[in-house]
């Protein structure tokens, strides 16, 4: 059946038994109602039917009367028990017992969740005791959706479930980290192993050439980031991939949905302590070969003959040097202690929560530490009136490194980090990273937000719920920012100190009314919903900066210590609205065929008058093949579901106020005798006022199956996306005089690919053990980039900031194109005989002269790779064993590209990677690594800098034992689990940098390796307890 | 049971009705801008139209247009200066050193777009105030401004690159595509201009102190004679030189060396600067000084546009000119400090002393607060003087020629002694010595030697490969040809 319960009533796994009466509440809120209507209504039907005995030939009604129980012998209040063929029936009460009137020849219907349905005719027995059997799959498992729950079995669209006690295994702050290598169909990329850092999330492929995030809902509550969320306070996660399901979020859905749901207390149940405490140490995965002294000496000499200089450095005098990596990482702690209670009487429930999260960076002089407060209730005003709230509290404190990775890649190894007398060497070109982390770390971050919702839940009517739902999202964040003099060489240097101040604040707030109506009657279950939806966001940001204070202490770090004479200030705002009507309406007959439909109508204040409104409709089909009769009695196939969709859904991830032709300020001049800075102001770019909404339509068919009474499940997804009316700048040409080109809807991409999961569960008496596998394939294809547009170029890198990527119809978003390489100049002969650009010398890389015509240049530029995978997939194992448990986590990618920037740009002489030893110093001493040079020719965009990136990692092994309920309870904990972990514990890759994951930037120069903060390998044991 | 129901009603009927309320607010969604304004409520008033003139000039900073790429095209490209800085370092200058550049390079890019952006600021102002309800002599006067810096934008493309689009007006999206007309219409849109400029703007004593740096009719009148003699129309450079000599207006600054220092900005000698300061918050400057600046020790910046030897051997004996242009290794800045350049930037590193900056500026070398001289009255006076010598009036060229030889003595009859020469041919040559070494590192070399038909000869010498019929005029950006649909037709030899 489905209910449209709030999202507070879903049902889940949980370790421990649930409690059956509050179960039965949530699964069947309304039934109560019904049956007390019922009461009313069988007394007269009962007479009615008494009629009717008299007239069918012979019947007459039998009292029935037995207990239910559970397999371990255990009475089972809350089991439906009906006569089949009709709705009449009753429940068993708390001792398992029911009683009924019958007649003779009627079958009783036993049915409970998490229990195999049994029936049983009457046979002339008055009284019937069953026991019943829990099930082993979770067909009838209750999964969110989009403003609703629905059933499994029901569902029509592409959708993921993520559950707890998968979620909080891994050591992170971001909860979204948790989903990687665990869901098909979505790429996780961590952004920076900064402590604190978020994910780029992608699911099925790259949907636009803006920005491709996915929208988060949090308790119902619409977000763009989960990052503030404790991981033990979550319940599930939700992915939703095709139209079917996101279609209900329109305007929003385009990129997916990830619905993420909060624990919840239970009603009628013991107050419930938990505690989770972790505490662990990291280290640097993986360092990046760099050479010692004596070798740098040696190139850099090399380097200077080779421009027709002399050589700079006594080699000889050099040995191992400074390993620069090393002064700026360390070992870390990280450190997490959640505590829990929840419980509630018949009227309300509560879930309380506290988390103390603390990580230390690997690399020195980085941070992050947050507490999180939650509190979620419910009350029962009355039957129909229900009340409740998820809030949370969220405090965090941040330090950033001070941008000193690039350095330490950079510094020379046979510089001292300090002189003997104290001071920090003077390393330039390049800057002292030791010294960086003296000086230029003093910043620190605090933000202060509250996210939550309160809604209210009025039944009426026997089958209608009003819902209505206010959500927010507030933050307030400052940071501060203190420069102290200091001079350690001339390009190292700050003559005056200076301190920043700046803090922002956000409002968000959503209100949504839905109704819903359900009713269920023979074969038929039908659930509408309509509602009326609005968003509102603000944000400001306000920022001040002052020079000279009279001191360097801590105490001083404030605006008014400074200068009043040089002060400066900004402050900016920015807001954005949207207004939404949606409707849904799905459809189930008999079980087997599967009906969903959903419409939005969505209107935003990021568009202009002309195009505000925007139309997503979304339909669904599918097929339990499961539930024909000719498969119902065999014990190979236990699940067999076909489902198909379409839907059109809209992006609006674009700026707040795109296309409006907004007149620049602050294009100041200088006038006068006393030089003063007067104000300007023009219009500098051109506008386009006709903006409209992203839309992308996708189709998705797929089928799930379950086989041996669901020890072997899966699914199998096809997938099509494309989407139409991209929003991208068209180039004009630069004679027009505009200071960027105008955005227009005028490009097209497509993304089609497969989804697939496997998972196989068993148990062998005291053994149990799972395997799963998730594989997505991603095919992107541009179709269209706006008229006038021969390719679009990205991902500066480099001196002279050559754009590395390009985007063109026919291929995928931002595949890295330049020369490719073939080998090196050996010679004169070499010089004479092969193409080349023009300033090439032996020694020098041979580029291809792709197209034949005798010179290498521009138009013999290739298509170099992509940072787009192939193949992205995940397997894990666990195995169960009386209390033993052991689970490993792998992740990876296939198929895609690095682009190794932080090798090419070169402004100055730096140091060297070990690769560079093979270089050219001679004809025949190498033919794929040239003569040591800064820039110039052996620097251009080329695959010498284009590194596979294809990965497999031990994301995370764990060992843990879980204490016996028995030894417990003498205690009265209900249970104790203590474990071992290790995160990130090997990757296998060929990449040379830090790590394979490269997150963060456009998606049209997307791959870019500049010098990332390293990723973490994290060991850590942990206890989790209840009592 | 019927309060309940009665309840319930009453909250969903509310629900229903606040949602109903909000559906009818049509301006919900309407959203603007927070601390900007739109083109709807711009060019309003006098204060808006005075704003919009500012920004025009505000471009004057801008890193494409006196900066990089500019310092490139202009000294790098020619006998005076090397590329400077690292190997490696700006390598499209490297090919703009050498006459190896293609149509894709960055300088050619730079000065293309930063200059028609220059335009499309100067246009806004030309179409909209006009109809502003404003002082109608403030409005002639800030048309004035905008059509010589719209003018002054066009001389300098028209130099570097030939035929171009002609843009009179800000474009609508159906007139994207244009088609480059013949320089001989640009140099006429060109006049038109600076004669408008000429007549409606004040002369540089009339303007209040507080307005000093904008434009005046002595700078159109100078810039509309040094149109005519890139235009070879001897007669007609001469006459409105001569105007300007006459007006008073100008004079020679008596201290060459300073004339480059904070002393000598806006000094009596210049005509048209390009104003900056150089705030301690960061604003207001730019890095015209920074990219020129010496690289190493003392490190003020990136040490490009290096003098060459050529220049260095150009100097007469004793010129005091060559100190005040030239700083090489080894020299000892007033500051005490001796110069060491990057020992990566090999022998004979040189630097400009006109760029040099004896302090750092509060906010760093790159927002530099010293102004970009763009047209000095030494300047004027050597076009009177070739104009007068090409016109056939030897006695005033060189009575315009030896002023500038005696502020350059400083006192000392011992050096730089008068040119006496009258015939045409070796006054000629006289004067565009005494054009170069007066000029030097002042970014007008490279068009001088094209305009004097000379560059194909002196780059050969230097062993560069200078194709007439090719390299008068640099190429196109690869990229407008692609954006037009080749509606842009690229310039012969590229």
């Amino acid at each position: 059946m489905i209910s449209f319960g709030t999202l507070n009533d879903t049902i889940l796994r949980n370790k421990t038994k649930p409690n059956p009466i509050s179960q039965m509440e949530k699964l069947l809120p309304e039934k109560e109602n019904t049956w007390q209507l019922h009461k009313y209504l069988i007394l007269p039907l009962l007479l009615f039917s008494l009629l009717f005995v008299q007239e069918s030939f012979g019947q007459t009604s039998v009292p029935v009367q037995g207990t239910v129980l559970d397999s371990s012998g255990l009475p089972l209040p809350g089991v439906n028990v009906v006569i089949k063929g009709t709705a009449n029936g009753t429940v068993t009460d708390l001792d398992g017992k029911y009683s009924l009137e019958v007649a003779e020849d009627a079958v009783l219907v036993f049915t409970f969740v998490g229990f195999e349905t049994m029936e049983e005719p009457i046979g002339g027995r008055s009284t019937i005791d069953v026991t019943l059997e829990e099930e082993l799959g979770d067909l009838d498992e209750f999964v969110v959706v989009g403003y609703g729950i629905q059933r499994k079995s029901d569902l029509t669209g592409a959708i993921s479930s993520v559950k707890s006690e998968d979620i909080n295994r891994l050591p992170v702050s971001d909860v979204t980290q948790s989903l990687q290598g665990r869901v098909s169909g979505v790429q996780i990329v961590q952004n920076s192993g900064a402590p604190g850092a978020g994910s780029t999330v992608r699911i099925r492929g790259v949907g636009t050439l803006n920005n491709s995030s996915p929208l988060f809902v949090v308790d119902g509550m619409l977000l763009d980031d989960i990052d503030f969320l404790n991981p033990n306070d979550v319940e599930s996660m939700e992915v939703l991939k095709d139209a079917s399901a996101t279609a209900i979020y329109g305007s929003r859905g385009a990129n997916g949905v990830i619905i993420v749901s909060t624990k919840q207390g239970s009603f009628d149940s013991e107050t419930r302590i938990t505690v989770d405490a972790y505490t662990g140490v990291q280290q640097v995965a993986r360092k990046i070969d760099l050479v010692n002294a004596r070798d740098f000496a040696q190139l850099a000499n090399e380097l200077e003959q080779n421009v027709g200089n002399q050589p700079l450095y006594n080699v000889s005098n050099f040995g191992e040097g400074t390993d620069w990596q090393d002064e700026i990482f360390r070992n870390a702690p990280i450190n997490n202690v959640s505590l829990g209670a929840s419980g509630g009487s018949a009227k309300s429930n509560f879930n309380l929560s506290v988390n103390y999260f603390d990580q230390k960076g690997v690399v020195k002089e980085s941070e992050f530490e947050r507490l999180t407060v939650r509190l979620n209730n419910q009350y029962k005003l009355s039957e129909a009136v229900t009340f409740g709230n998820n809030l949370s509290f969220i405090y965090f404190n941040q330090q950033n490194e001070p941008g000193v990775i690039a350095n330490a890649y950079r510094a020379y190894p046979i510089f001292d980090p300090r002189q003997p007398d104290g001071s920090y060497t003077d390393t330039s070109p390049v800057g002292n990273p030791a010294a960086q982390l003296e000086y230029s770390s003093n910043n620190q971050t605090n933000s202060y937000r509250a996210v939550g919702n309160f809604f209210m839940d009025v039944k009426f009517l026997k089958n209608f719920t009003f819902r209505s739902n206010v959500g927010l999202d507030l933050t307030f964040q400052d940071s501060k920012t203190f420069t102290p003099v200091f001079f350690v060489s001339p390009t190292q240097l700050n003559p005056e100190n200076s301190v920043n101040v700046s803090n922002f604040r956000n409002r968000n707030i959503l209100w949504e009314n839905t109704l819903n109506y359900t009713k269920e009657w023979e074969n038929h279950r039908v659930n509408l919903l309509g509602g009326i939806t609005t968003q509102d966001f603000y944000t400001e940001s306000l920022g001040g900066a002052r020079r000279n204070l009279p001191g360097e202490d801590p105490s001083l770090w404030y605006l008014n210590a400074g200068e009043l004479t040089t002060q400066t200030n900004s402050n900016t705002a920015g807001d954005w609205a949207m207004l939404s009507y949606l409707f849904r309406a799905n459809y189930t007959y008999k079980n087997k065929f599967l009906f969903t439909g959903t419409f939005r109508r969505d209107g935003s204040s990021r568009f202009g008058k002309e195009n505000r409104y925007g139309n997503f409709p979304s339909v669904a089909i599918g097929y339990n093949l499961i539930e024909e009769a000719f498969l119902q009695d065999q014990s190979v196939l236990s699940n067999f579901k076909i489902r198909g969709s379409w839907g059109k859904i809209g992006n609006d991830k674009i700026s707040f106020y795109e296309g409006r032709p907004v007149v620049t300020g602050n294009e100041n001049a200088v006038f006068g005798v006393d030089e003063n800075l007067i104000y300007g102001a023009t219009l500098t770019r051109l506008a386009n006022p006709f903006i409209k909404w992203e839309e992308t339509v996708t189709s998705n068919i797929g089928f799930e199956f379950g086989f041996f009474d669901e020890k072997l499940t899966g699914e199998f997804d096809y997938y099509t996306r494309r989407t139409n009316d991209i929003l991208v700048g068209v180039p004009i040409p630069a004679y027009v005089g505009s200071a960027n080109n105008p955005i227009i809807n005028a490009a097209s991409v497509k993304n089609s690919g497969i989804d697939l999961t496997l998972n196989w569960r068993d148990q062998r008496g005291e053994f149990g053990y799972n395997f799963g596998i998730v594989a997505s394939t991603v095919n992107n294809e541009v179709l269209d980039i706006g008229d006038g547009n021969e390719a679009i170029f990205g991902g500066a890198v480099g001196i002279s900031g050559f754009l590395g990527s390009r985007t063109i119809v026919g291929q995928s978003i931002g595949h890295y194109y330049g020369y490719k390489t073939a080998g090196i100049f050996q010679n004169e002969a070499d010089l004479s005989s092969i193409p080349k650009r023009g300033p090439e010398v032996a020694g020098d890389l041979i580029y291809q002269d792709s197209n034949g015509d005798g010179v290498v240049n521009n138009n013999d530029r290739v298509i170099l790779g992509s940072p787009i995978p192939d193949l992205i997939f995940g397997f894990n194992v666990g195995f169960d064993y009386k209390g033993f448990d052991l689970r490993a986590d792998f992740n990876g990618t296939y198929g895609n590209e690095i682009y190794n920037s932080k090798k090419q740009t070169r402004f100055n002489t730096y140091n060297f990677e070990s690769t560079y030893l093979d270089r050219w110093t001679g004809a025949g001493t190498s033919n794929t690594e040239p003569r040591i040079t800064n820039g110039g020719h052996n620097y251009e965009v080329s695959d010498r800098f284009v590194e596979d990136g294809s990965f497999i990692r031990l994301r995370n092994i764990q060992v843990g034992y879980s204490f016996p309920e028995v030894s417990l309870n003498k205690l009265k904990i209900q249970n104790f689990r203590i474990y071992l972990s290790g995160t990130n514990v090997i990757t296998w890759t060929k990449y040379s940098g830090y790590t394979p994951e490269i997150g963060g930037g456009s998606v049209l120069g997307t791959g870019y390796d500049g010098g990332l903060y390293p990723l973490a390998r994290t060991f850590n044991v942990g206890i989790s307890a209840s009592f | 049971m019927k309060n309940k129901i009665n309840y319930k009603i009453a909250v969903v009927a509310l629900g229903i009705l606040m949602s109903v309320g909000l559906m009818s607010c049509e301006d919900y969604l309407d959203r603007a801008p927070k601390g900007e304004l739109t083109s709807g409520n711009f060019f309003q008033d006098e204060l808006q139209a005075t704003q919009a003139v500012n920004a025009i000039y505000s471009h004057l900073r801008n890193f494409n247009v006196h900066v990089f790429s500019y310092i490139g095209i202009t000294d790098i490209a020619s006998d005076d200066a090397d590329k400077g800085s690292v190997p490696g370092d700006g390598g499209f200058l490297q090919d703009i050193n050498d006459f190896t550049f293609d149509a894709n390079n960055t300088a050619i890019n730079g000065i293309w777009t930063g200059y028609f952006q220059g335009v499309f600021r100067a246009n806004q102002v030309i179409e909209n105030v006009p109809e502003i309800d404003m002082d109608e002599e403030l409005k002639t006067r800030l048309i004035g401004e905008a059509r010589f810096l719209r003018a002054y934008f066009y001389f300098f493309l028209v130099r570097t690159y030939g035929d171009l689009p002609l843009i009179e007006r800000p474009l609508n999206p159906d007139e994207y595509k244009q088609p480059r007309v013949s320089k001989d219409l640009i140099y006429e849109f060109i006049e038109e201009d600076l004669s408008f400029a000429a007549a409606n703007l004040p002369e540089k004593s009339e303007y209040p102190a507080s307005e000093l740096g904008r434009a005046t009719s002595g700078a159109a009148k100078s810039f509309l004679a040094k149109v005519h003699l890139f235009q070879n129309e001897y007669q007609e450079a001469l006459t409105l030189a001569q105007e300007v000599i006459s007006s008073g207006e100008y004079e020679l600054y008596p201290d060459y060396e300073e004339i480059f220092r904070k002393a000598g900005e806006h000094s009596s000698e210049s005509i048209f600067e390009v104003s900056t300061v150089a705030l301690e918050a960061g604003e207001g400057g730019s890095q015209f000084n920074e990219v020129q600046g010496i690289r190493g020790n003392p490190n003020n910046g990136w040490g490009f546009n290096g003098p060459s030897d050529d220049l260095m051997a150009a100097y007469e004996e004793n010129d005091p000119r060559l100190v005040a242009t030239i700083i090489n290794e080894g020299d000892t800045l007033p500051s005490g400090e001796v110069v060491m350049p990057d020992p990566n930037m090999g022998d004979s590193a040189r630097f400009s002393r006109k760029a040099w900056l004896p302090t750092r500026p509060p906010a760093g070398f790159g927002n530099s607060g010293a102004n970009i001289r763009l047209f000095r009255y030494a300047d004027l006076l050597l076009i009177a003087a070739e104009a007068a010598n090409e016109t056939g009036n030897p006695t005033l060229a060189l009575e315009y020629l030896n002023r500038i030889r005696e502020r350059a003595r400083q006192r000392d009859e011992s050096i730089l002694p008068d040119v006496t020469v009258t015939a045409q041919g070796e006054l000629r040559t006289a004067i565009y010595q005494e054009r170069r070494v007066e000029l030097a590192m002042e970014q007008h070399r490279y068009f001088d030697l094209v305009r004097q038909g000379r560059a194909q000869a002196v780059f050969a010498a230097l062993g560069i490969a200078w194709i007439p019929g090719k390299h008068e005029v640099y190429p196109v950006p690869q990229s407008e040809i692609d954006i037009s649909g080749g509606k842009i037709n690229q310039n012969p030899g590229y």
